[in-house]
């Protein structure tokens, strides 16, 4: 385990985790983009990709509106990059998403526990904030943002953690058959949550039969290549 | 007051930074649209200014993106001494067509579409490439959106409400749904041919079959079964599955 390769995941997942809510909201928070970016730190790109897609899929199945609770899958995709890597074909893929989804909950629960200690942070400062108080103001706020950055650094620490305890326990215990059934779960999970993400999103009116279409051109394309 | 503005975009790029259950955005609202108020009669000492920025700082929630428009018409409101009241209804009123335009736009329209074709493209076979061109298309829309809306909501003022029928914004709206519906038709197939690409004929059937029963699951149990539920049971079976099947 090369620390310094370990320390650049750190500080990736935890960028990656601020930008889902915090700053600056650019999407390097999408598992494609999260993926590709550990895959690159690891020297292994092609795994980060082929998480990254498979997390995108799960991604689809999340509308972040309003209040809102959700998994964080951005940290999640570093973490199980980092499991899945040096590993070849199915293996890497069940491995990965086996940390990952699992960094994902853990992600998605660390982001409510930290939501209500900013709101906590901000019923202590209430009197100045009613008083107009410009730097208390951006105290409270700049304080929100740290604490999400801490969140996200121990949540992307968490699954380094993980992810390097699942390459030892895993890769023993997994038959190539298991591998392939564990693989083909985890895929399996991500199209239906794909589709179901992007079915609610489409709705029954004349939108769906765009997506129809699109489906039908993907499955074109797919045969084609 | 340029630099202010400039200023209050910037902030506005943290705008969820201290999101929260109890004011949700209003803080981070507060914050950018502070520097719009140092010009205010009596300047930062004044109490126009610290009465505008408690005001700004209360429970506030829209889209992100188009947080903006609200900051930019309160500052502007403010600054044409509006009465408080009409200027705390302006910020209530705004909540609602702020977050449902920028949702529908931007995470159910613009988000997934470019996504979806980032996923394409990928699974085609042009790598990063076409992660890197997601994020600038992406972006190019993004901080435009925020630009946009943080400039019309200081030059309308308390008239704001005109700026959400702009034209663009009307077609913009007619084209996120179709543009989302078929970015996320089309990655769909792709991305499942080329994750089971490596796949062995049998775990390409599991796959399909375990792709049809989650499905079914999640259309059937909407409020029970999320992605991550399903995603954590069946790998959990597999994983049960593969270690008594040898």
């Amino acid at each position: 385990m090369n620390v310094d390769v370990q320390l650049a995941l750190l500080l990736w997942g935890t960028l990656v985790g601020l930008d889902l809510v915090s700053v600056p909201q650019i999407m390097i928070a999408r598992p494609l983009v999260a993926g590709a970016g550990a895959g690159l730190i690891l020297g292994d790109l092609q795994t980060g990709l082929r998480l990254g897609v498979l997390f995108e899929l799960f991604q689809l199945d999340i509308l972040p509106v309003g209040a809102a609770r959700y998994p964080e899958y951005g940290p999640a995709t570093v973490a199980a990059v980092s499991a899945g890597h040096l590993f070849v074909g199915p293996l890497s893929l069940g491995v990965g998403a086996v940390v990952g989804l699992f960094v994902g909950m853990v992600g998605g629960m660390a982001i409510h526990a930290m939501r209500r200690r900013t709101a906590r942070a901000i019923q202590r400062a209430a009197p100045k904030l009613e008083a107009g108080d410009a730097p208390a103001l951006i105290r409270v706020h700049v304080g929100g943002i740290v604490r999400d950055g801490l969140r996200a650094a121990v949540v992307t620490a968490t699954g380094l953690a993980l992810a390097w305890a699942a390459r030892i326990v895993l890769a023993g215990a997994l038959t190539s058959r298991g591998a392939g059934l564990l693989a083909a779960a985890a895929v399996g999970a991500g199209i239906a949550a794909g589709t179901a993400g992007a079915l609610r999103l489409t709705g029954h009116g004349p939108n769906l039969r765009w997506f129809a279409v699109g489906l039908t051109g993907g499955a074109i394309a797919a045969w084609l290549r | 007051m340029r630099r202010r503005l400039g200023t209050a975009l910037l902030r506005l790029f943290t705008v969820q930074g201290s999101w929260n259950y109890e004011r949700l955005m209003g803080v981070g609202a507060g914050v950018a649209e502070e520097s719009l108020l140092r010009d205010l009669p009596g300047g930062p000492t004044g109490t126009a200014y610290h009465s505008a920025v408690a005001r700004g700082a209360r429970y506030f929630n829209a889209h992100p993106y188009l947080a903006g428009l609200a900051v930019g018409a309160t500052a502007r409101a403010e600054h044409e001494g509006a009465p408080p009241e009409q200027i705390e209804r302006l910020r209530t009123a705004l909540c609602g067509p702020l977050g449902s335009v920028g949702d529908r736009l931007v995470w159910a329209g613009w988000l997934p579409f470019t996504a979806g074709l980032a996923v394409a493209g990928v699974a085609l076979g042009l790598g990063w490439p076409a992660v890197l061109g997601f994020l600038f298309v992406y972006n190019a829309g993004h901080v435009a959106l925020r630009y946009w809306a943080l400039r019309q909501g200081w030059l309308r003022g308390l008239k704001v409400a005109g700026a959400l029928q702009a034209p663009w914004l009307q077609w913009a709206g007619r084209l996120a749904g179709p543009a989302m519906a078929l970015g996320t038709g089309v990655c769909l197939p792709l991305a499942a041919v080329w994750l089971a690409g490596a796949f062995e004929p049998w775990a390409r059937i599991a796959l399909a079959a375990f792709a049809a029963a989650g499905l079914l699951l999640l259309r059937a149990l909407p409020g029970h079964v999320s992605g991550l539920r399903l995603g954590l049971g069946l790998v959990a079976v597999a994983l049960v599955a593969g270690w008594v099947w040898p």
